[in-house]
Formats: structure tokens, C-alpha cells, sequence
């Protein structure tokens, strides 16, 4: 806790999140250890492993769903300031724009998708649970504005149509989407995609690839991916972190990832490749 | 002294009815993944079948108590087989709505079959007492503790030893698995409704000759049941026992040594305190949550 | 105005049909709040029997209630089972208040609800700790320690004796039994339209969000602790108001009305009207609390048998939670998509 409270975290300019010498072990199983990488401003970057390398565990250590033993993670948020995210509420980790979907979608059936993506702007709402239960016109304007931008998010991703219909029943690629729209609402700094491709076909990868792409370059963001599908991570990301048994292997471009020694050697010693 | 073991024996009474009352909740719990809020209704309902067989054919307490099992066991599985096996794909929250609707369907069946005047239950032993150092103790109440005990050892030996207990316990770590590892878990969830509807006649037999058989006579042993099941933990078929036999002592002691008045608030507040610092309960392990 | 009254329900299915006035769920609230208040003509004229207006006027209450249990289980998934007891907790402090100390009815609901807003708070602390099954078990403990107070609690709740009140008195007129049914009528339709309006809003879609998924909802900047407070104390004190008012209008309050049998009934209401619905609550309520006395009583052999209302119920509740879920308004929607079928696929070719 003390050290979010230090001036002194300081990043280049040029870098949106470094993580420093995160571990974190499990009743004595490693998960992660001495973990270390930075993701540069507006790029998008991987985060690949084989089964088990402890991908997940990483990036519920940045979000802090878990909380490292060690280590530091650096964050420039939206304000621009540099903080620790070790030791912050996971609530408050939206508010300084850093934001995250989830592996198996969580949306909520019952609700329609712009509701659902409304559900990401909850930090942006200043009304009072009393403005809210009276709907007083601070509590009125905020609803309007904010729904206005959530129609503009999922007309950012082509299904501005849909706006209406229950969540429930929409095919997967759609509710990817509507989590993707969901965290364009709080205006993120940095955007962590966890395995958007599992579940979706090639043509529907492909697709995410190109609606990835232009998130970046619309919204101005960082996005870090988590992922598994090779191809995906080939495609687009401008730089990758490879780990495995929750230890760095290798760090650089797609073409250095995919000629490196050490990763052909976890990737092989797996059943599945891919 | 003398008062205290006075207390301390009949907690242990009272502690075995809700023990019994428990390990049926527990057993539910473990293979059909329910929280069985009717427990205490069921036992009721086939604690009225007795008293009723009691009153009306004359028959002696036993012979009516071994037929108020029989309608347990088939009262047991009808309620597996008509609701609960149908209701697989439901929340476990929904799972918890339908056996709070069993409650009232209980409560309201009770009157239609049997009637709306009390009926009295007879003790097994009817009078005799045992002087145990200026302490006294009904031999009715010796053989209820006794009973008890009896029925939990044999219980957790069946569970330990035999192949239905292996069954009951495969099914209640991995319930999919042991289906798949070839485990009748059909049988296995039949049997525990049939099982625990038995436990509930008993303690309903044992605490009826307190008071007078009505829709109400089971209220306590069904909220202190429950709230043993919570004190001890759901992961062990032990813990609730342990919190059964917690809670009538504590509750006796409470009401004898700091308000006989507020005693009974006081343990549960207690209770809900401990749950609030340790939500796994008494005896089990906290759970990593996944994410 | 047109798009507002469009965006604000999205869950219920918009009534395509109706005039453009009846689009604003406000507008529909009150009138509805209008009908509720002419029914008491039906006893005067003779239609239905005196009692009816008794019978109707619980069944506001437990519709206010049941609103707050609908937004613990309906909007939150958190199942309780504490409502009779902070209902009773309402209509003692209210009762003795305005009975003993002689306050104002209006301060004493006020009392009545702010204190049991607290214990309701105290109970959301709880509740974040012990989630699922136990928290079932904890707020049956947490009202079963209510329930014996008002037992033990002899000075102010008059013990098994039960205490009495008179019909409330406004602005120094003390109103009628038609008269408090009216009232009934108002708070009733201002409770709708409060719930109405917290669930379509940040609120509503953060105790959605809770509902699906925790971590989810923490991922999104929902503060847990918050909400689990803000729902829990909103509950608790529409219980605690309805309980306040049955004590003035049903005039007597036993610590046997506040045990865990309301509680199912209640908790009955929401299940079977359909959770996340404020119009389904209503119904919900007409069906648990009156159907059985108005109806099933005159049905001659089955009205004869004791116990009849419980086992209705508790069929109902197992047939709703096994084959239909989304309760009487799922049903009354999938019989109206039945008939407008046709219409809807002509309005979805044209977008």
C-alpha cells in the first residue's frame, strides 16, 4: 500500500505499463516468478504461453484479482500520473483506465447489449443513489449522455442494431463484441483482451484481428493480449512476451518470437502446438 | 454443579436431535448439492404419521415409529424422484427456492391428512430417572442420547466403510465423475433423501414428547439444524454434528449463566459472528476462488 | 421524451400498441394506482364481500415488501429469508411509537424505516462475507433473533399478548379503513416508481452485473460493498414500511404473524409473479395472498381442506422454479409474443 503513495514511480515516456519482478506462488507452487516486461504506448502487445504457463495468473496479478507477493506493476493512467497497482482495490483499477474482458464472456443474459455495455461506464456516473431513485436531472442527463456514447460504441463495432435486444441468445461473436464495446466506454488507457479468439471461428478470428486493430487506432489505446490462438497473436501484435511455467522466456516481435530457440522447445515439449 | 451437568446432559438430549436433524441436511447437501430447508417439515409431517398411528390404531410407540420410517422412505423418494432429479439444471440458488416450497406444502399437508387438533406422543421409556452426582436424568433422555450416538457411529461407519457409503462420498466430491466412474449416483441421491427423511422422523419422534405434535412442533430443530449445518462447515458429514452439539450446549449455557431471557439470541448472534470471520465454518478448508 | 420513455424499459416488452401517453411508465404506474384505488367500490356495491378491501390491502403491503425482496433475489441473486422478521420489526417501532410515545404516524414510519434500513446494512456486511447457501441460513438466524425479541421484548411489543394500533392519522385526520386503503394505494405506486427507477439506472445494472459475475463486476469499477449495503438496506426498509403500515392497517401485530412462513410467502410472491418485475411483484402478491382466500375457499370440497393456502403455494412455487422460471409475467409475455408473432417479423424486416 505505502508504495502507491511514493512520488517517485516513474516510467519512460514512451511506455504505458512495466511489470517488474512479479511472483506470486500458490501454497508453494510458483506460478509466476520474476516476471518482467513493458508494453509501449499504443501498441498492441502479446502474452503468450503454452497450457498452464501461468498467462492468466500474470495478468490477474495486474488487475489485482490476486495479489503478487513480489514485484512491481507500473501503469500510466489516464491522468497521466504513474502508480503502482500493487495493493489498490480490483474496483478502482477501471478508474485509472486500465480495463479487461474475460476469457468465457460475462455479460448479462437478461439484459439488452447497450445496457450491458452501459454496465462499463458505472465509474462515470456521478449521480447519487438518491438523484438515481428520484431521477433528478444531473441523474437524467447522465443516463442520456452516457447512452448516447454506448450507441456510438456499438456502432464503432457494427451492431448498433442490435442495441435492444436481450444479450441473452446472441451468438458468441456478438457478446465478444459487446465486451469490447463495454470497455471502450471508460474512455481506457490500456485495454487487456484475455483469449478474445477462443471460441470463434477463422473468419470470425479474423475479423476480431482487424476490430482489435481499429480499436487501437480509433480510441487511441494500449492493448495487451492474452492469448492461445497463435495465428491471432502473429496477426497483429507489434511485440510479444512469451512465459512459460510462469518464468520469462522471450521478449521481441512476432518474427524473433517464432525463430526463438527457447519457445520452439515449450511449445514442442507440448501435446498441442497451437 | 449439579446444575451444570443437569444442563450439560440435557443439551446432549437436545444436541442429538439436532445432530440427526443436521446429518440429513448434510447428506442432501453433499450428493444432491440442496440446501434442504425441509428437513424439519418432512421429519414433521412423518412425526405426525406416528403420532397419529399412536393415537388413532393403538399401536405401541415403536411398532409406529418403524412405520413412520416406512413413510419416510417412501415420503424420501418420491420427493427425489418427482422434484428434485427434474430439477437438475437449476441454480443452486433455485435448487434452495424448491425446497423452501416443500416447506409449505408440508405444512399445509400436515393438517389436510392429519388434522388441526395437537396430538400428544408418548416418551419410549416413560418414567425413571437417573441420579448421576445430585444431576437427573430421564432414562427416556439417556436412551435419546444413547440412541444418537448409536445411530451416528453406525452412520459414519456405513459412510466410511461400506460401498453405499463410498458411493455417497464419491458422488459428494465429484458427482459427474462418480456418475461417470460407473457410481449409480441415481441410487446414491434416492437412498440420501430416503436416508435423511428417516433422520427426520427420529428427531421428530425424539423432541415431540417435549411439547405437542402440531405444524410447528419441528421449527426449532429445522433453524438450529441449519444453523449447526453453517457453524460446522458443509464440507464434512462431522462439522455439523459437532455444531449441533455446540449450539444446545451453548444455547442451555448461555440461558443459565447470563440471561435467561436473551440466551437464545445470544448464541445465534454468536454465530453469526463466527461465521462472519470464518465463512468456511468450523471444520473445513477456505476455498481458493477461481478466477 | 419519446426515445427517454423508449430506453427506460428495456426489460419489460414494450407495449407496442398503446397511445403515445401510455408509453411513460410514470403515467402507467399512476393509473394503475388509480384502478387499485376504485376496487374498494366493488365491496361497497355489494360485487365482493367487506373483507375483500382487508384481503386487497394486505396484498399492497406485501407487494411493497416483496418489491424489496425482488431487488435482493430478483436484481442481486442474494436469497433472504429475514423479511417477516424486519416486517415486524416495522410495525413494532411504528406501532409503539405512535401508540406510547405518541409521536405522528409519519415520523414513526420514518423511525420504523430508518432503523431497520440500519440492521439491513448490518446484514449486507454479513452477507459479503457469507455468500450463497449460508446466506440463506444467516438471515433466517438474523430473523429468527428479531422473532424472539418481539416475544421477550415485553415492555415495548406487548409479548404473545401483541400490541394494537388504530388507522393512521395524516395532518390531524384520522382516516378511514377505505381511506388508509388509499394510502396503501399511494405509497404503493411511489414504491413502484422509486424501484422503477433505481433498477434502470446505474444502479439496476450494477446489481445485474453482481448478479452475473462478482469478479466481473469488480473488473467493471463496481465496489461490491456498496452495493451489497445499498440493496440490503433498501430491502430492508420497504419490509420495514410495509411492516409499519400492516400495523396500521390490519391494526395488530403477534410475534407469531412474523415467522419464517411469511417469509416463504413473500419470498413465494417474487417467484411466482417473476423476478426482475415490478407489475409481475404485484400479481405475485395477488396470487399468494388473496387468491387462496377469495377463491380457493368458495371451491367447495378443496376449499374445506385446512392448509390449502400453503400447499398452493408451495406447488406453485416448485412448478415455477422447475418449468417456468420467469414466473407469471414470463408467461403473460410468451402468450402476448404468441398473438403479436406476425406483427413483430413485419417490424423486424423493416429495420
Amino acid at each position: 500500500m505505502s508504495k502507491t503513495h511514493r512520488a517517485a514511480n516513474t516510467l519512460p515516456d514512451q511506455q504505458a505499463l512495466s511489470i517488474t519482478d512479479l511472483s506470486i506462488q500458490f501454497g508453494g507452487l510458483k506460478a509466476v516468478e520474476g516476471l518482467s516486461f513493458y508494453v509501449k504506448e499504443k501498441e498492441i502487445f502479446g502474452l503468450i504461453g503454452p497450457n498452464g504457463a501461468g498467462k492468466t495468473t500474470a495478468f490477474n496479478c495486474i488487475t489485482q484479482f490476486y495479489h503478487p507477493d513480489r514485484g512491481e506493476v507500473l501503469f500510466r493512467c489516464k491522468n497521466g500520473d504513474v502508480v503502482d497497482l500493487v495493493g489498490h482495490p480490483v474496483h478502482e483499477i477501471i478508474r485509472l483506465g486500465l480495463v479487461r474482458t474475460f476469457q468465457n464472456v460475462e455479460v448479462i443474459k437478461e439484459l439488452s447489449l447497450i445496457d450491458n455495455v452501459l454496465i462499463g461506464a458505472h465509474t462515470d456516473f456521478k449521480a447519487t443513489i438518491f438523484e438515481q431513485a428520484l431521477r433528478l436531472p444531473r441523474a437524467r442527463r447522465e443516463e442520456r449522455e452516457m447512452r448516447a456514447k454506448a450507441e456510438q460504441a456499438l456502432d464503432f463495432l457494427g451492431i448498433a442494431d442490435l442495441k435492444d435486444t436481450l444479450a441473452g441468445g446472441q451468438p458468441y461473436g456478438v457478446l465478444k463484441k459487446v465486451e469490447i464495446a463495454r470497455t471502450l466506454m471508460c474512455n481506457p488507457k490500456l485495454i487487456i483482451l484475455d483469449e478474445p479468439a477462443a471460441g470463434l471461428n477463422d473468419s470470425e478470428t479474423a475479423e476480431l484481428a482487424e476490430t482489435i486493430r481499429q480499436v487501437r487506432d480509433v480510441y487511441h489505446c494500449t492493448i495487451l493480449l492474452v492469448e492461445h490462438d497463435m495465428r491471432l497473436v502473429m496477426n497483429i501484435c507489434d511485440r510479444i512476451c512469451a512465459i512459460s511455467f510462469g518464468q520469462f522466456l522471450a521478449c521481441g516481435t512476432p518474427e524473433e518470437i517464432q525463430k526463438d530457440k527457447l519457445v520452439q522447445e515449450a511449445y514442442l515439449g507440448e501435446e498441442e502446438p497451437e | 454443579m449439579s446444575t451444570f451437568i443437569q444442563v450439560v446432559l440435557r443439551s446432549l438430549e437436545t444436541g442429538g436431535v439436532y445432530a440427526l436433524a443436521a446429518l440429513g441436511i448434510i447428506i442432501i447437501f453433499r450428493t444432491s448439492n440442496i440446501t434442504h430447508f425441509a428437513q424439519g417439515s418432512m421429519g414433521m409431517f412423518n412425526t405426525y404419521v406416528v403420532a397419529t398411528l399412536v393415537a388413532g390404531l393403538k399401536l405401541p410407540l415403536w411398532m409406529a415409529t418403524v412405520c413412520g420410517l416406512c413413510t419416510a422412505v417412501l415420503l424420501g423418494c418420491l420427493v427425489d424422484f418427482f422434484i428434485i432429479r427434474r430439477a437438475k439444471k437449476v441454480s443452486p440458488i433455485a435448487k434452495q427456492i424448491i425446497t423452501l416450497g416443500l416447506i409449505m406444502v408440508f405444512v399445509g399437508l400436515a393438517p389436510m391428512f392429519f388434522g388441526v387438533d395437537p396430538l400428544s406422543l408418548p416418551r419410549f421409556i416413560e418414567s425413571g430417572e437417573l441420579n448421576l452426582g445430585g444431576a437427573y436424568l430421564t432414562y427416556n433422555g439417556l436412551f435419546n442420547i444413547l440412541l444418537g450416538i448409536i445411530l451416528m457411529v453406525i452412520l459414519f461407519y456405513v459412510l466410511q466403510k461400506t460401498k453405499m457409503g463410498i458411493a455417497i462420498r464419491t458422488t459428494a466430491s465429484n458427482e459427474p465423475v462418480a456418475r461417470l466412474m460407473g457410481v449409480p449416483t441415481k441410487n446414491v441421491t434416492l437412498f440420501a433423501w430416503a436416508l435423511a427423511a428417516c433422520l427426520g422422523c427420529l428427531s421428530g419422534v425424539m423432541i415431540a414428547p417435549t411439547t405437542s405434535v402440531t405444524p410447528n412442533v419441528m421449527d426449532s430443530v429445522q433453524v438450529n439444524a441449519l444453523i449447526a449445518c453453517v457453524l460446522g462447515g458443509f464440507q464434512t458429514f462431522y462439522g455439523p454434528v459437532l455444531g449441533a452439539y455446540i449450539i444446545a450446549i451453548g444455547t442451555n449455557l448461555l440461558t443459565l449463566y447470563v440471561s435467561s431471557v436473551w440466551g437464545g439470541q445470544l448464541m445465534y448472534l454468536l454465530v453469526l459472528l463466527f461465521i462472519v470471520f470464518r465463512t468456511q465454518g468450523l471444520v473445513g478448508k477456505k476455498l481458493i476462488k477461481k478466477v | 421524451m419519446k426515445k427517454e420513455s423508449n430506453t427506460v424499459q428495456p426489460s419489460a416488452t414494450p407495449v407496442r400498441s398503446a397511445p403515445g401517453v401510455l408509453k411513460n411508465p410514470y403515467i402507467r404506474y399512476i393509473l394503475f394506482g388509480v384502478v387499485i384505488c376504485l376496487l374498494p367500490l366493488l365491496a361497497n356495491s355489494g360485487i365482493m364481500p367487506s373483507s375483500f378491501v382487508v384481503n386487497l390491502g394486505s396484498v399492497l403491503i406485501y407487494s411493497i415488501v416483496a418489491l424489496g425482496l425482488n431487488l435482493l433475489l430478483g436484481y442481486s441473486g442474494l436469497i433472504s429469508l429475514g423479511t417477516a422478521g424486519f416486517m415486524g420489526l416495522g410495525a413494532y417501532i411504528s406501532g409503539y411509537l405512535t401508540d406510547s410515545v405518541g409521536t405522528p404516524f409519519i415520523v414513526a414510519l420514518l423511525v420504523a424505516v430508518i432503523i431497520a434500513a440500519f440492521i439491513g446494512v448490518l446484514v449486507g456486511f454479513v452477507s459479503l462475507r457469507v455468500a450463497g447457501i449460508y446466506l440463506a441460513i444467516a438471515t433466517l438466524c438474523v430473523s429468527e433473533i428479531l422473532r424472539k425479541t418481539f416475544e421477550e421484548l415485553d415492555q415495548f411489543t406487548n409479548g404473545f399478548s401483541g400490541l394494537t394500533a388504530s388507522y393512521p392519522k395524516l395532518f390531524g385526520v384520522s382516516l378511514s379503513r377505505e381511506m388508509t386503503f388509499v394510502l396503501l394505494a399511494v405509497v404503493l405506486v411511489l414504491v413502484m416508481m422509486l424501484t422503477h427507477n433505481l433498477v434502470n439506472g446505474q444502479m439496476g445494472r450494477a446489481l445485474h452485473a453482481m448478479r452475473g459475475s462478482e469478479v466481473a463486476a469488480q473488473a467493471m469499477g463496481i465496489y461490491l460493498l456498496k452495493y451489497r449495503l445499498i440493496v440490503f438496506a433498501i430491502a430492508t426498509a420497504y419490509a420495514a414500511l410495509g411492516g409499519a403500515l400492516y400495523m396500521h392497517f390490519v391494526k395488530f401485530s403477534y410475534p407469531s404473524i412474523w415467522t419464517m412462513m411469511l417469509s416463504l410467502n413473500i419470498l413465494a410472491v417474487v417467484v411466482i409473479g417473476g423476478l426482475r418485475s415490478i407489475y409481475g411483484t404485484v400479481i405475485g402478491a395477488l396470487i399468494v395472498f388473496a387468491v387462496p382466500d377469495l377463491l380457493l375457499k368458495r371451491i367447495p370440497v378443496i376449499g374445506k381442506i385446512d392448509g390449502i393456502a400453503y400447499i398452493f403455494t408451495g406447488v406453485l412455487i416448485i412448478l415455477v422454479v422447475m418449468f417456468y422460471p420467469n414466473g407469471v409475467v414470463g408467461l403473460c409475455n410468451d402468450i402476448k409474443k404468441l398473438f403479436t408473432r406476425g406483427k413483430k417479423k413485419g417490424g423486424a424486416s423493416d429495420v
